[in-house]
């Protein structure tokens, strides 16, 4: 929702789709291909794709470019885990607002209610 | 203590090393409901869960909970406090109500289960970054001597999620400080309210390694050497992997 809201004042549209993987592509974020394939990669468990996406991303936005990003990646994968193992629903006012797209990109697959 | 990273060839800020280093101290000193060695262990247990083999297998199985076993683990914990590690580090897109509610059935209490949640969020925080850089993991902590607080927040109850939370219009003197005075919080930031002393740890990290969060809707400028956009496509991305709708 943050990435739409900052699309917003700027006056330019991001492709979602590039958040899900379902878009090639750099979804209209600068260096965002380099960016999706990095957190791919820190996520994943091949350490030679994570190398050729650490060079790629330090070549393009630079070092504090490439600390920002690996510290942004950080926290997010923890908070994923915080809100997945303590069960908390999405607030009202997110799902309104991202209702449009949580459909458009079948995001909903994803509710932790329908988990066992 | 900012010293964490000085040997790093990364220009690593300053605010983010000390962040870290506050992160590693805390994990160290007796929490909550777990004294320091068992918080240290924990971390421990975060860190080897990826190459347990129970999880490997539940992790490729179709429905995890139809795989039993024994988890490979130091040894220093119970199974049940390894079971909860192991499953929030390496398969946290697939844990479910009926696997929590079962685990404190096992003799977890909910504070016991919330401050292991905690532990093992912080690490994969500072570990997930050193990973992208490629750095080696930061040593852990040793263990402070002490015992617990025990502390439980008394307005905290049932709400929205599995865990007891605290509202904002229930917090008392010392969980208000964990919430922004003007708006209300999100549920990430209640999800671990039953232990304020987390909340205030884990978001000083978030705040460091991410944005604090005055910042994040504030697009009139940007804080980092990335721009809000990349900033969240990043976020975005990583929960995606994750399967976190969250």
């Amino acid at each position: 929702m943050l990435l739409r809201a900052s699309g917003r004042t700027y006056d330019k549209t991001y492709d979602l789709a590039a958040v899900t993987g379902a878009l090639a592509g750099d979804g209209g974020v600068p260096e965002g291909d380099h960016l999706v394939a990095f957190a791919e990669a820190v996520i994943g468990e091949d350490d030679g794709a994570l190398a050729r996406a650490r060079v790629a991303l330090m070549t393009a936005l630079g070092p504090l470019g490439l600390v920002d990003a690996a510290g942004v990646v950080g926290p997010f994968n923890a908070i994923d885990r915080v809100a997945d193992a303590t069960g908390i629903p999405l607030e009202p006012e997110k799902a309104a607002a991202s209702a449009d797209f949580r459909v458009a990109l079948d995001l909903d697959r994803l509710a932790i209610v329908d988990r066992i | 203590m900012t010293d964490l990273y000085a040997s790093t060839p990364f220009p690593i800020r300053d605010d983010l090393a000390a962040a870290h280093a506050r992160a590693w101290a805390r994990i160290a000193r007796p929490g909550t409901r777990w004294d320091g060695a068992e918080r240290i262990a924990i971390a421990a247990e975060a860190r080897l869960a990826p190459s347990c083999k129970l999880c490997r297998r539940r992790k490729e199985a179709l429905s995890p909970l139809s795989i039993e076993g024994t988890h490979d683990s130091l040894g220093q914990l119970a199974e049940i406090v390894v079971e909860v590690a192991h499953r929030v580090r390496t398969d946290p897109g697939r844990l479910g109500e009926g696997w929590y509610r079962d685990v404190i059935a096992r003799g977890l209490t909910a504070e016991q289960y919330v401050e292991i949640v905690s532990v093992v969020a912080h690490t994969v925080a500072i570990d997930t970054m050193a990973r992208g850089l490629g750095l080696e993991v930061l040593p852990l902590p040793v263990s402070v001597p002490g015992s617990p607080s025990h502390y439980r927040p008394s307005g905290a109850k049932v709400g929205g999620a599995w865990v007891p939370w605290v509202e904002p219009a229930d917090a008392g003197e010392v969980e208000a400080a964990i919430y922004p005075s003007d708006r209300l919080p999100a549920n990430i930031m209640k999800a671990m309210s039953l232990i304020p002393a987390e909340v205030r740890s884990f978001f000083d990290l978030v705040t460091h390694q991410y944005l604090p969060g005055e910042a994040m809707r504030d697009f009139s400028r940007e804080y980092q050497a990335i721009s809000h956009a990349q900033i969240e496509l990043l976020a975005a991305r990583v929960s995606a992997l994750n399967r976190c709708l969250y």
